[in-house]
């Protein structure tokens, strides 16, 4: 009975929405000037619990430190560093000093002007690990920031980088102003003092996080919206039925299970992006029985990646080659897919010294749930091969303080990254901020340093091919899986893109057309 | 025993309480060899599919059989129940028996911390000894034994105090019956039935309990079979199938409708006096 | 009553409030992570945990965190979230409003319907009615809470599109919208007490139907409506009362997964985030807000009892 009114409806509304995709490209070549004012109602699925720009770690809280912040540069959609706070930017020759041009009259939401000193200062409360500012890790070798001028902000670096304009685009790389950086930031846990493109109106973190239009942006066409007010709903069952009954008018992130049911809701359009964001099975180099290559082999030999990728995103997704760029990626440098093979797993295992299997505890935190979805799969892929793996869950807090970093066998999971530099530096180098898997391997390591120091874009391109492959071959970690991003929306919502960082929101650029509804 | 499985049967609820838990513990017992499928095996082109032949309840997100899901996790939810209330019920019968007997001061502090800790609801305190413990069925057994202690404290202590001075017991005594048939006949039915009765009342909420806290994340972890990690996990997938989210809501009701009956029969059986 | 009796029950509730934030205290004390772990995720260096740590005076030895946490309480201050940095007490206040809105609507629905339910199965003891609302409560107390929200909501929301699936609207924004809002989590919550409270009426009533008193009155020629109206009632909706008081344990705990599924911001969901986060302060003042409201209510409800059992002796 289910079963029949669900196929019945699934057909009904893809014909129109067929429809729909049609008259798209139509509407969108009409529309000159998007539409000023309205309310734009985001739902996001989780608190926004952190207000400062400088310490929020989750894409809810970057997408309002986007509405409220501004930074130097930011990031588009194609993954190239744009304006933003800074009009143009210039590198010396051996790239090790960048200068960065303000625009003239910027001014915070409080009407105090902002210049060059706001800019040092604000980096200057990154660069100091008392701010536990996750951009610390992320912004690049910077050694110093001073201000030449009013409007010139200079970057010593410690090392030759070629990124510098993507990585100052990092969601954390927010300007604040002098005077709170230098004392209590604490202040900014409850109000905002930025210069994004909306003022805060009202926090409350579990429930609802109101903007409206910043009359003293530096655009003067953007935003094109009044207000934003952006609702948490911590289920996302109910998200999905909030954006269908028109509670709400976009999801900026949809789970893999909703996406269908979204997909045949009348006046809801979805969106997927194919994105490099991943779940890996990290695999201690160090320790025993994962020091030895054969047995990583034999592990990523028993995995049947495209099944994985139903099971796990239900086909929203893309097969992983252990390497952590995909196709999203600038640098992604195309492998066959590896193809299970239990026979070779047996053999290669065998050949390890563990002719009768191994058993192993793999541990996966319960957020996101797709590690467990992983993991259990996985468990159920290497049986046949001899694998015997106990799976493990555990919450959040506890995998972060006992086996993140620590344990020789456990999921992980990361959002895409601005650059491949940061994705691999991020993890899999030797002196990796969270070099989990201890791979340790010297000729990846070059292969990486000397790509972050080349300009030229072949060679970067054959440097990266390298060490992709040298990862493939080696498997620090397995990488079955890169995730599509999901997002839907309200088909009267305009200009709304998703971006494959994940981490990017770009809501300024959003309008609201024909048949949005009239909120006071 | 006949005696009162006779008794038990007399009335609607204790007869049909007891042919549904009767039914459960034969699922516990047989239930694994009943099964159709191997529980764990996954099957990535039947995923989501309704009740059919081949799989008489359908099958789950890996295209597992839920039916051998249900047979298998039927040990793991209703034993766990159990293990949860016997555990309460002993550390319970031990507190209460000890305020009863130490009496006075003694047992006026206990049971007035004892009324504290049961100030809080007893989900919020499951939630927090979870919480503590870690997220595993055994940690979920330790800490619904744990919130449900105070309460049956409280019975036990209340039914060791009236005992002691019951006038049957008195008159048995005056009657010059043995030691053994006054505490067997005459003392033991009264203290342990109604511990027994609400028990076995507990046992449904037990089941009820340990489904939320699987739902809320603590309790069975994947890849188990638990009823109540079934429903949690099948909610995510309701809007593909909403048979899997189906059967294990309708087990756990009917098991606990079961013990609730059988609990309410057993009141009605061991209290012939009222 | 005496005045000494109210005493000792305030002392008691005082008393009750200092063992819950200790075993809260002692519970949160042990679990693994702290906030500063849960705060910085994946960013924590080691500088960064021990500046966190320090700022938030997670290193300070336990009873000292614990004196300085009661001392505050004790000013009417709850402390600052560990989480959001804001002040734990007025957010808490708010979110209880929440939660007291919803369990007083639930306890209104669940009266009007629990009460005639109780009553009629009662008086038509064993027909059909009787047997019917029995089995009917048999169901709604075997359900959980997530489970009877699950199905309300495909069927309400999804199917029927009758009502709004999840979310808050304040009263003061959209009264209209803010009820209809509140409609599946009230249904919800109600579900097991109309089932619990209808089997109680049921049974109190039975058994003073059976007392010799209201044998005499029958025995005096009056009518069976009256006897029912003027005796049986007022005697078995007495203990009512108490039930309902004592119900509010499990409301409490109900709007928990209630407040989580409907994503109504309540003290029940700001519990669960707190516990998640390690959020002391928070998880402190939420449960004794929820024991205290526990307390407060049984203290009420035995007052009310004792007041109102005294005026139908002497009735």
């Amino acid at each position: 009975m289910f079963k029949l009114a669900a196929i019945d409806r699934r057909r009904f509304i893809a014909g129109t929405a067929a429809l729909g995709a049609l008259t798209l490209p139509l509407r969108r070549g009409f529309a000159a000037a998007p539409k000023r004012g309205g309310t734009l109602r985001v739902s996001v699925d989780q608190a926004v619990t952190k207000l400062n720009p400088l310490q929020t770690r989750v894409n809810c809280e970057y997408l309002v430190a986007e509405l409220l912040y501004s930074g130097l540069t930011r990031l588009g959609i194609n993954m190239m560093p744009e304006p933003d706070l800074a009009h143009s930017w210039s590198y010396s020759a051996d790239l090790t000093e960048w200068t960065f041009k303000l625009r003239e009259g910027l001014v915070f939401h409080d009407g105090t002007p902002c210049t060059a000193a706001d800019v040092v200062a604000s980096f200057e409360a990154i660069l100091d690990p008392k701010t536990a500012s996750p951009a610390l890790q992320n912004v690049g070798p910077i050694a110093q920031v001073t201000a030449t001028d009013k409007t010139s902000v200079v970057f010593k670096l410690s090392a030759p980088f070629a990124d510098l304009p993507v990585t100052l685009a990092y969601t954390n790389a927010k300007i604040v102003p002098a005077a709170i950086a230098k004392s209590g930031l604490a202040r900014l846990d409850q109000q905002a003092i930025g210069t994004g493109p909306f003022k805060l109106v009202s926090f409350e973190p579990e429930r609802l996080v109101s903007v409206v239009r910043n009359e003293a942006y530096y655009d003067k066409d953007r935003p094109y919206l009044d207000r934003i007010d952006v609702l948490v709903y911590p289920d996302t069952t109910a998200e999905g039925s909030a954006l269908i009954s028109g509670d709400t008018d976009m999801m900026v992130s949809v789970q893999p299970t909703e996406y269908a049911r979204l997909k045949n809701s009348a006046g809801v359009r979805t969106l997927k992006v194919p994105s490099g964001q991943f779940c890996n099975i990290i695999l201690g180099c160090d320790q025993k029985p994962f020091d030895d290559v054969r047995v990583r082999r034999a592990l990523a030999l028993t995995i049947d990646r495209p099944t994985l990728v139903d099971f796990v995103v239900e086909g929203y997704g893309t097969p992983g080659n252990d390497a952590p760029l995909s196709s999203a990626y600038r640098f992604y440098a195309d492998q066959p897919i590896a193809k299970p093979d239990i026979a070779q797993a047996k053999k290669l295992l065998a050949e390890a010294g563990y002719p009768g299997g191994l058993t192993a505890t793999l541990i996966a935190s319960d957020k996101p749930s797709v590690r467990t979805q992983l993991a259990v799969a996985v468990r159920e892929m290497a049986k046949p091969a001899g694998f015997t793996i106990d799976v493990q869950t555990m919450p959040h807090s506890t995998y972060l303080d006992q086996v993140w970093k620590k344990g020789p066998f456990y999921v992980g999971f990361y959002n895409m990254q601005a650059t491949a530099d940061a994705i691999f530096s991020l993890l899999y180098t030797s002196n990796a901020a969270w070099n989990e898997t201890h791979w340790n391997n010297a000729a990846f390591d070059k292969l990486v340093g000397e790509a972050r120091t080349t300009v030229d874009e072949a060679r970067r391109r054959a440097l990266y091919a390298d060490a992709q492959k040298l990862m493939h071959d080696e498997v620090p970690s397995i990488i079955p899986v890169f995730f599509d991003l999901l997002g839907a929306q309200r088909d009267y919502v305009q200009r709304y893109q998703l971006h494959p960082r994940g981490a990017v929101f770009r809501l300024d650029f959003v309008s609201l057309g024909e048949g949005a509804p009239k909120r006071g | 025993m006949i005696e009162l499985i006779r008794r038990l049967l007399r009335t609607p609820q204790g007869a049909l309480g007891l042919s549904i838990v009767a039914l459960v513990l034969v699922l516990i017992l047989v239930g694994p060899l009943a099964a159709p499928h191997d529980p764990d095996t996954m099957a990535p082109l039947v995923r989501y599919k309704g009740p059919s032949p081949a799989y008489w309840l359908g099958t789950d997100q890996y295209g597992r059989d839920i039916l051998s899901r249900l047979l298998y996790g039927a040990r793991a939810t209703v034993v766990m129940a159990f293990l949860a209330t016997a555990l309460g019920s002993i550390v319970g019968a031990v507190v209460g028996t000890l305020s009863a007997f130490l009496g006075g001061r003694a047992d006026e502090a206990i049971m007035r911390t004892v009324d504290a800790v049961m100030s809080i609801p007893s989900l919020l305190f499951a939630l927090l000894i979870a919480n503590l413990l870690g997220k595993s069925s055994v940690d979920a057994v330790m800490a619904i034994g744990i919130a449900f202690a105070p309460g049956m404290a409280r019975i036990t202590r209340s039914v060791a105090l009236t005992v002691r001075k019951q006038d049957y017991v008195h008159a048995a005594i005056a009657r010059g019956e043995g030691g053994a048939y006054i505490v067997l006949r005459e003392m033991l039915p009264n203290v342990v039935a109604p511990i027994i009765v609400e028990a076995t009342l507990r046992i449904a909420f037990a089941v009820m309990l340990f489904a939320t806290l699987s739902f809320l994340g603590l309790g069975a972890q994947p890849p188990a079979s638990e009823w109540g990690l079934m429903v949690a996990e099948a909610r995510r997938f309701m809007h593909l199938s909403p048979w899997m989210i189906l059967w294990p809501s309708l087990a756990i009701a009917l098991v606990a409708i079961g013990f609730n009956l059988l609990g309410d029969g057993l009141r009605d059986a061991l209290n012939p006096r009222t | 009553m005496s005045l000494s009796y109210l005493l000792k029950r305030c002392g008691l509730t005082a008393y009750t409030l200092i063992v819950v934030s200790l075993i809260v205290f002692a519970v949160t004390q042990v679990l693994p992570g702290d906030a500063a772990t849960m705060l910085l995720g994946e960013n924590a260096t080691p500088a960064a945990l021990a500046a966190v740590r320090d700022r938030l005076g997670l290193d300070a030895p336990i009873w000292v965190q614990y004196g300085h946490w009661l001392g505050g309480v004790l000013q009417g201050d709850f402390g600052t979230s560990l989480r959001t940095g804001q002040a734990v007490g007025p957010v808490m206040v708010e979110a209880l409003g929440r939660s007291l809105l919803l369990a007083v609507l639930a306890i209104g629905f669940m009266l009007s319907l629990a009460l005639p339910l109780g009553i009629l199965a009662a008086v038509r003891r064993g027909r059909a009615a009787d047997l019917l609302v029995g089995f009917v409560s048999y169901i709604g107390v075997s359900l959980p809470e997530f489970v009877t929200a699950t199905l309300f909501g495909l069927l309400f929301a999804d199917w029927l599109q009758w009502l709004p699936a999840t979310g808050y609207v304040p009263m003061t924004e959209n009264p209209a919208s803010s009820l209809a809002h509140l409609v599946l989590p009230v249904l919800t919550v109600s579900v097991m007490l109309i089932a619990h409270v209808s089997r109680m009426v049921r049974s109190e009533l039975v058994d003073v139907l059976h007392t010799d008193y209201i044998r005499a009155a029958r025995l005096k020629g009056l009518s069976a409506r009256a006897v029912l109206l003027k005796h049986g009632l007022r005697n078995a909706l007495l203990p009512t009362i108490t039930i309902v008081a004592l119900d509010v344990g499990y409301l409490l705990g109900g709007v928990i997964v209630v407040e989580e599924i409907f994503a109504l911001p309540g003290i029940g969901r700001q519990l669960i985030v707190a516990i998640e986060a390690r959020d002391l302060p928070a998880i402190q003042a939420g449960a004794l807000i929820m024991a205290a409201t526990y307390s407060v209510v049984n203290f009420a409800a035995d007052v009310a009892y004792a007041w109102l059992d005294k005026r139908i002796q002497y009735d």
